[in-house]
C-alpha cells in the first residue's frame, strides 16, 4: 500500500503543499478559489527550531483516532487503507476526542464546521495532491514495503517510534 | 466455538467484530437488556437537543450484526453465569451456552440517597430510553434542575438550555465538572456556560426533591422542584441526576469471579474465572499514569478493551498496553477543554501553566521528573493527542520542555 | 534563547532585556500579539524566499528555482534571480536614505533663510566641508550652509554619468582608484536608483555579474550621500556629538508625566518638541492636565540622535527606550501618551498594542502612513515650530486619558555613555589619533570592530549582538556600535566606562586611562557613515587603505533593505563584514561566492556569514590578526 513519506531534509518550508491540500479539497479545485473558500489544510508544515517539517496522517495500522471515536464516522477503509471521517455512513459532530487521541497531531479542528478534518490521502487521488505539488521532492508517495531508500527508512521508524 | 458476549455497546461491538475477523466459522451472540441496535451512549445528550436522531446515533452501519454473521439476543437482560457449566441465565429464563464468555456490561447511572427522587419528572441520562423520557417530559417542562455538575450533568444541562428550558444546575463540590478538570478549567468553562445564560450553583446540595403535594403544603403554592441544603428552593418540572456512575457487576455475584469497583482483569483481559473475559467500564485495568488497578469509564478505553478482549478470545494473544484511565474532551458552548491524566498537582510533581482566564485560555502541564504526567488544555485543543503520547509512553521531555507549553509545539518536536 | 542569561524569564524569553520579557508576558496575558509572537506564527519560513530563488517580477510567474526547475519560465537561473533580487533590496536602501538626506538638505536651506526654529549649530564643521567642498569661505554660515545644501540636493538629483562630488571630497584616493577600475562610482543617486529599477525588470539585465556590480554601486552611492553627507548635515544643523551620559531602558519612564515617544529615524520634528515642551504654555498646558511635567523619550535612531547632540537636545531628552524590537513593548508600560513616528522603523504591529492602552500613534513624515493611524502631523520645516506644539498637546490630550491603574513600569535603567565622532575622540585624544593608534600598534587594542545595525529576533532578540560586543572586548578588540546595536548595549550597560571590567587586559587600561566605555556609542545607524569617516581618518593617519586595517564589521542582527545596502557598502569599502541572519542570497552558488569569497580580491572586504556569535567572532578576530600581521604590527 502507497503510503506518503517524508524526507525532512529535503522540505523547505514553501507550504506549497498546504495550498494544493486546500485546492484539492475546495470546491474550485485552484488554489486561489481554495483561499477564498477558506479551506483548512489537511497537511501542516511544522516548525522545529525554524526547520520545516512536514506533517500529515499516517493513516496507521491500528488508529487510535477510530477507537476514540464517539460517532463511529471515523473509519480506516479495509481496500485502501485510508483513515477517515468523511463520506461514511456516521458524521462527525466535532467532539474532539480522535483530537486527543492522535500522536502525531494530524488532526485538525475546523471550528467553523465543527467538525475535525484529517488528510484522505485525497480520497483515491492516484498521487496525493501535496506530494504531486512538492517542488524539492520532501513528500513522496511509495509503497511502504519495497521501500527501502535508508533514509526513508530512518523517517518513518522514527515516526513510528515516537508515537 | 461458542462467543457469548453481554453488553452492545462499545466494547461488545468491538469483540464481535475482531472475534470475525479472524474467526469466519465460531457463533457469536451478542446479549443486551436495551432493544436498540449498538448507539453511541456519548451522542445522547446531542439526541436530546434534537441534533442527532435515533438513526444518527448508531454508530455501527446498519448491516453490522449481518455482515459480521452476529446473533443478536436484544431486550434480554442476563441474569446470572454458571461459570462451572459455562452458561449464562436470561432474564426470560433462557439459558445460552458459552465457550468464551465476555463481560461487557458497561455502567449505570449511580442515584443517590435523595429524599423524593422517586418523584416523577425525575431522570438519569444513561440509556437511549433515559434520553427519550427526558426529551418528552421537556415538552411539558419550563425549568429544569440537574443534579451535578460533572461532565454528564454539564452536557444534558447544555442540550436542555438548547431545547429552550431554564436550566439551574447543582454541585454539591465547590467546582464544576470536579472529576474531569481542575479549578481553573472549571472556572473557565463555568463563565463560559453562564454567560449564554445557564444558572450554575456550586458549594450546595440536594435536601430534597419536592414533589406537587409536599410543594403545596411547604410554600401553600402549586408546583414542584428541588430544596437545596442551603434552604435555597429551586421550582422545576424536570429533575435530571447525573451524579456519577456504577459499573454493572451485579451478574457476577455468584460467580467468583473477582470484583473490586468494576471486575479485575490481567492484561489479556481474562477475569480470575477460565474462559470469562470483561471490558470497556464494567472493567478494571492498570492505569498508564497511576500504575494502579482501576476504572476507565470511556469510550476509546471501552474500544481497545472491546478488541482485545476479542483477540485474546479467538486466540490471538496480545497484551493490553496500559492506557490513560483518565482523558476527557468537552465542549459544552464554545470553549474546548480536553484533559488527560493527572489534573490537579501532586506535592511531588511539577507543574507548568499558561493562565489566561479572560481569553478562555488555559493550559496546565503536570510532569514529574521530566515525565509529563497530565494535561489541561481550555480554548486551543490543538495537537492535544501529542500530550497523551508523551504521557502515555513516558518520553521524558528535557529536551524540548522548554517548548511544552508553546502552541507550536507539536510532534516534530520530539522526533528532531 | 538558550545561552542567555541576563534575566529570569527562562520559559518565556524572547529578548537579551529583561524588561522587554516582562512586557512580553504582560502582552501575551493581554492576548495581544507581538513581533515575537508573530514570528512564531509565521514558522516554518518559505525556504526559497530565504535563499532569494523567488521571483514575483511578471505574470510568467510566481517562478522559484526547484531541484526539477533549475529556471524561472522566462529562463532566469538562480544566479539572476537572487542578484537582482539583492539590486532591488539595495536600491530601496539607497532610496530611503535619500529621502532622509532631502528632508534635512530642504530643512537646511529653510534654516539658512530664517524660515524655521533651527539655527546652524557647528559653523566650524561647516567652514570645515564648506572649504573641502571648495566654497567661498568669507561667506556667511547661513550663505555656506546654503550652497553646501544644494552641493548634496546636487548630488542626489545629477545624472548617473556625474560622479558624486561627496565621493569625490571625502573618500580615500585608494578606494577610489579600487571603484573605478571596477566601474562602479555611482553619480546622481536618484538617477541610479531609476537606472537600477529600470535594470532589475523582469527583461532587462539579467547578467548576475553586472548586478551585483550595480549593488556595489548604489551602497556605495549609499555610503557618501544617505551616510557621510547625512551625518554631516545633521551635525551642522542640529550640533555635533560629544561624549555625554543619559540612561536606557523602559525603567526611566516617568508614571507622573506627560510621555512623548521619539521614533524613527530623522530627528528634526523630535528636535522642535524637544523645544517645544520647554516653552511656559506647554508646561502650564500639562499641569492643567494633572501631569507633573512632559517628557521625551526616544526610540531607535531617532533616540539615538538625540541622545549624543550634548549641547542641544540631550539637555532635555529624557532616555531611551529601546529598539526595532521593543517598541511594542513600550507602549506595553500603558505609562505612553503619545508615539511620534518618523521616516522608517515603526511596526505595523505597534497600533494592535496601541488600541490596548490609551497611546496615540502619529505620523510625523508625510511618506508614513500606518494602517489604522488617523492622525498625520507631516512635517514642514516652515511650521515645525506650531506642529510641534501640536503634537505637544496632542500628547497632553491623551494623558489626560491615561489609566493610572494600567500603567506597569519595570524597574530596570542603565545610564550609558554617548556622542562619540571622530571629533569627540579627537577631542579626548587632544587633537591627534596618534594616542589611539599606538595602542593599537603595541597591541593593547588588537583592532576594531563596528558592531552596527538592525535588530533581528531570527536569532533572540539583541542577543547575538551582545554576545558579539563581549566576544570582541573580551579580545581586546574596541566596539563602536552604532543604530539598534546601540540602544541593545546602552541597556546592558556596556556603553558604561565600568564595563571595561569586561575587557581583556589590554582594552581595560586603554578604557580605563581615558575614562572611556569599550563599547563606544557612535549613534544612529546613519551615524555608520560616521564610522566610515573615523575609518577613514585612521587610514589617512596610517597612510593605508581601509581595507588594509584590522577594522571588521558586524551587523549581527541585519533587518531590513537600508542594512543591506550598509553591508555592501562596508564591503565596497574594504571591511571584512560579518551578517547574522543569512541574507537570501544561498539559492545562487555564483552570488554566494562573489560575496563571500571572490570580492576580496576586487575590494579587499567581503562578506563573512556566521549565526554562530561566537564562532562569528573567533573568524574577524583571525582577520584582524591577518590584517596585523599584513601592516607589521
Ligand atoms: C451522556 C453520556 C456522554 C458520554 N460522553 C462521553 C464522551 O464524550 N467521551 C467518552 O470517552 N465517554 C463518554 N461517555 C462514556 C461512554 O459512553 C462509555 O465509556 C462507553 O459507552 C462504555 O462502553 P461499554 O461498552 O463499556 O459499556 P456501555 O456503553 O455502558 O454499554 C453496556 C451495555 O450493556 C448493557 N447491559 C448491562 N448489564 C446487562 C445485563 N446484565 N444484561 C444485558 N445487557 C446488559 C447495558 O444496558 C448497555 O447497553 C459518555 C456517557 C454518557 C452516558
Amino acid at each position: 500500500m502507497k503510503q506518503i513519506f517524508v524526507d525532512i531534509d529535503k522540505c523547505t518550508g514553501c507550504l506549497t503543499c498546504t495550498l494544493a491540500c486546500a485546492a484539492e479539497h475546495s470546491s474550485s479545485k485552484d488554489i486561489v478559489g481554495a483561499m477564498l473558500e477558506k479551506v483548512q489544510p489537511r497537511i501542516s508544515v511544522e516548525a522545529v527550531n525554524g526547520k520545516a517539517v512536514p506533517l500529515m496522517c499516517r493513516h496507521c495500522e491500528e488508529p487510535t483516532c477510530v477507537d476514540a471515536c464517539m460517532t463511529g464516522a471515523m473509519q480506516k477503509d479495509k481496500e485502501t487503507g485510508i483513515v477517515s471521517n468523511e463520506n461514511n455512513d456516521q458524521s462527525c459532530i466535532g467532539c474532539w476526542m480522535c483530537i486527543m487521541a492522535c500522536p502525531y497531531g494530524a488532526i485538525q479542528p475546523n471550528e467553523e464546521e465543527g467538525i475535525a478534518i484529517k488528510c484522505d490521502k485525497c480520497n483515491g487521488r492516484e498521487v496525493p495532491a501535496c506530494v504531486e505539488s512538492c517542488h524539492t521532492g520532501a513528500l513522496l508517495y511509495v509503497d511502504g514495503k519495497t521501500f527501502t531508500q535508508e533514509k526513508l527508512t530512518k523517517t518513518a521508524k522514527a515516526l513510528t517510534e515516537a508515537s | 466455538m461458542q462467543y457469548v458476549i453481554i453488553g452492545n455497546s462499545a466494547a461488545g461491538t468491538q469483540a464481535a467484530e475482531t472475534i470475525r475477523k479472524y474467526d469466519s466459522a465460531g457463533n457469536i451472540v451478542i446479549i443486551s437488556d436495551e432493544p436498540h441496535a449498538a448507539y453511541s451512549r456519548c451522542l445522547l445528550p446531542d439526541y436530546l437537543a434534537g441534533e442527532r436522531s435515533e438513526k444518527t446515533i448508531l454508530f455501527k452501519s446498519a448491516n453490522f450484526y449481518g455482515r459480521n454473521n452476529v446473533a443478536t439476543m436484544f431486550g434480554k437482560k442476563a441474569v446470572d453465569i454458571d461459570s462451572e457449566n459455562q452458561k449464562v441465565y436470561l432474564g426470560d429464563g433462557h439459558t445460552v451456552s458459552y465457550d468464551k464468555l465476555l463481560i461487557a456490561t458497561g455502567s449505570s447511572a449511580f442515584v443517590p440517597p435523595i429524599k423524593g427522587i422517586d418523584e416523577s419528572g425525575i431522570f438519569n441520562l444513561r440509556n437511549l430510553d433515559d434520553a427519550v423520557g427526558i426529551k418528552e417530559a421537556a415538552k411539558k417542562a419550563r425549568r429544569v434542575v440537574v443534579v451535578g455538575g460533572g461532565f454528564v450533568g454539564l452536557e444534558a444541562a447544555y442540550s436542555l438550555y438548547s431545547l429552550g428550558l431554564e436550566v439551574t444546575v447543582v454541585e454539591r463540590l465547590s467546582q464544576i465538572v470536579p472529576g474531569q478538570f481542575d479549578v481553573k478549567a472549571a472556572a473557565i468553562l463555568r463563565n463560559d456556560m453562564q454567560a449564554e445564560g445557564i444558572r450554575i450553583i456550586t458549594g450546595d446540595g440536594i435536601k430534597e426533591i419536592a414533589g406537587p403535594s409536599l410543594w403545596n403544603r411547604l410554600f401553600n403554592k402549586t408546583g414542584k422542584g428541588v430544596l437545596l441544603d442551603s434552604g435555597e428552593r429551586l421550582k422545576c418540572e424536570l429533575v435530571v441526576v447525573a451524579t456519577g456512575t456504577r459499573a454493572n457487576v451485579g451478574l457476577t455475584d455468584k460467580t467468583g469471579i473477582k470484583v473490586n469497583r468494576g471486575i479485575e482483569i490481567n492484561e489479556y483481559m481474562e477475569t480470575n474465572v477460565p474462559n470469562i473475559y470483561a471490558a470497556g467500564d464494567v472493567a478494571e485495568t492498570v492505569d498508564v499514569v497511576s500504575g494502579e488497578l482501576g476504572l476507565s469509564p470511556i469510550w476509546p478505553n471501552a474500544i481497545v478493551q472491546g478488541r482485545m478482549a476479542g483477540l485474546n478470545m479467538v486466540g490471538q494473544t496480545r497484551k493490553y498496553s496500559k492506557m490513560i484511565g483518565m482523558q476527557n474532551s468537552v465542549e459544552f458552548r464554545n470553549v474546548p477543554a480536553i484533559a488527560i491524566g493527572l489534573t490537579r498537582t501532586p506535592d511531588d510533581c511539577e507543574e507548568m501553566v499558561i493562565h489566561r482566564p479572560h481569553l478562555n485560555y488555559y493550559r496546565k502541564l503536570i510532569l514529574k521528573d521530566d515525565i509529563l504526567k497530565g494535561m489541561i488544555f481550555v480554548g486551543d485543543i490543538r495537537r492535544a493527542g501529542v500530550y497523551a503520547a508523551l504521557i502515555k509512553k513516558k518520553v521524558p521531555v528535557t529536551k524540548f520542555k522548554q517548548q511544552l507549553l508553546k502552541e507550536s509545539f507539536g510532534y516534530s518536536s520530539i522526533i528532531s | 534563547m538558550s545561552d542567555c542569561k541576563t534575566c529570569p524569564s527562562v520559559d518565556n524569553c524572547y529578548s537579551a532585556h529583561e524588561t522587554v520579557n516582562q512586557m512580553q508576558e504582560r502582552l501575551d496575558d493581554m492576548g495581544v500579539d507581538t513581533v515575537f509572537t508573530r514570528y512564531e506564527k509565521q514558522q516554518p519560513q518559505c525556504g526559497f524566499g530565504m535563499q532569494g530563488v523567488c521571483c514575483q517580477l511578471c505574470s510568467h510567474g510566481p517562478c522559484r528555482i526547484t531541484p526539477k526547475a533549475s529556471k524561472g519560465i522566462c529562463g532566469a537561473s538562480a544566479d539572476t534571480i537572487v542578484a537582482r533580487n539583492l539590486v532591488r533590496l539595495t536600491t530601496h536602501g539607497v532610496a530611503a536614505y535619500s529621502h532622509h538626506l532631502e528632508e534635512l538638505a530642504k530643512t537646511i536651506k529653510a534654516t539658512a533663510n530664517g524660515k524655521t526654529p533651527y539655527k546652524i549649530q557647528d559653523e566650524g564643521k561647516l567652514r570645515e566641508i564648506a572649504k573641502v567642498a571648495g566654497l567661498d569661505l568669507n561667506k556667511t554660515a547661513n550663505e555656506l550652509a546654503e550652497q553646501l545644501a544644494d552641493v548634496i540636493l546636487s548630488d542626489l538629483r545629477k545624472d548617473s554619468g556625474e560622479p558624486l562630488a561627496m565621493l569625490e571630497l571625502f573618500a580615500p584616493e585608494t578606494r577610489k582608484k579600487v571603484w573605478r577600475e571596477l566601474g562602479v562610482i555611482p553619480g546622481g543617486v536618484h538617477s541610479e536608483i531609476r537606472d537600477a529599477l529600470t535594470k532589475t525588470m523582469s527583461n532587462i539585465n539579467t547578467d548576475p555579474i553586472d548586478l551585483l556590480l550595480t549593488s556595489l554601486r548604489l551602497s556605495i552611492a549609499t555610503g557618501y550621500t544617505g551616510l557621510v553627507a547625512t551625518v554631516t548635515l545633521q551635525d551642522i544643523l542640529l550640533g555635533t556629538p560629544e561624549v555625554t551620559e543619559s540612561e536606557a531602558d523602559l525603567g526611566i519612564i516617568d508614571p507622573d508625566t506627560v510621555n512623548i515617544v521619539a521614533h524613527g529615524h530623522v530627528p528634526l520634528v523630535a528636535t522642535a518638541v524637544l523645544g517645544a515642551i520647554e516653552s511656559d504654555e506647554m508646561i502650564k498646558y500639562a499641569k492643567e492636565a494633572g501631569a507633573n511635567g512632559i517628557k521625551v523619550y526616544g526610540s531607535m535612531c531617532t533616540g539615538q540622535e538625540l541622545m549624543q547632540r550634548k549641547g542641544t537636545t540631550a539637555s532635555n531628552y529624557s532616555g531611551q527606550l529601546g529598539n526595532w524590537l521593543s517598541q511594542e513593548h513600550h507602549i506595553a508600560t500603558g505609562a505612553i501618551d503619545l508615539v511620534m513616528m518618523d521616516m522608517n522603523c515603526s511596526i505595523p504591529g505597534m497600533k494592535s498594542v496601541a488600541d490596548k492602552f490609551h497611546t496615540k500613534l502619529v505620523s510625523v513624515d508625510r511618506i508614513l502612513r500606518m494602517e489604522g493611524v488617523k492622525d498625520n502631523v507631516d512635517y514642514d520645516p516652515e511650521k515645525v515650530e506650531e506642529q510641534a506644539k501640536e503634537l505637544v498637546k496632542m500628547a497632553v490630550d491623551t494623558y489626560k486619558k491615561r489609566d493610572k491603574g494600567k500603567v506597569q513600569i519595570p524597574g530596570h535603567k542603565s545610564a550609558a555613555v554617548a556622542g562619540f565622532s571622530v571629533e569627540s575622540i579627537l577631542g579626548a585624544l587632544g587633537g591627534s589619533l596618534d594616542p589611539l593608534l599606538d595602542e593599537i600598534k603595541k597591541g593593547n587594542i588588537k583592532g576594531i570592530a563596528a558592531v552596527v545595525g538592525c535588530t533581528n529576533n531570527r536569532n533572540g532578540h539583541d542577543d547575538k549582538g551582545l554576545t558579539i560586543m563581549k566576544e570582541f572586548i573580551k579580545n581586546d578588540v574596541l566596539v563602536i556600535a552604532a543604530g539598534c546595536m546601540s540602544s541593545g548595549a546602552e541597556i546592558e550597560g556596556l556603553m558604561l566606562p565600568s564595563a571595561a571590567d569586561q575587557a581583556g587586559d589590554g582594552l581595560k587600561a586603554v578604557c580605563n586611562a581615558l575614562g572611556v566605555p569599550p563599547v563606544l556609542n557612535f549613534g544612529s545607524c546613519v551615524d555608520i557613515g560616521r564610522i566610515g569617516a573615523a575609518v577613514t581618518a585612521i587610514a589617512g593617519a596610517l597612510g593605508v587603505d581601509p581595507s588594509q586595517l584590522p577594522v571588521v564589521a558586524s551587523a549581527p542582527e541585519y533587518l531590513e533593505q537600508k542594512a543591506i545596502a550598509d553591508g555592501i557598502f562596508a564591503v565596497s569599502f574594504g571591511l571584512l563584514t560579518h551578517l547574522g541572519p543569512v541574507p537570501p542570497v544561498t539559492g545562487s552558488p555564483l552570488v554566494t561566492k562573489v560575496l563571500t569569497e571572490d570580492i576580496e580580491g576586487l575590494t579587499g572586504g567581503k562578506v563573512l556569514v556566521e549565526e554562530d556569535p561566537v564562532k562569528a567572532v573567533e573568524k574577524m578576530l583571525a582577520h584582524i590578526e591577518k590584517k596585523r600581521q599584513g601592516l607589521g604590527i
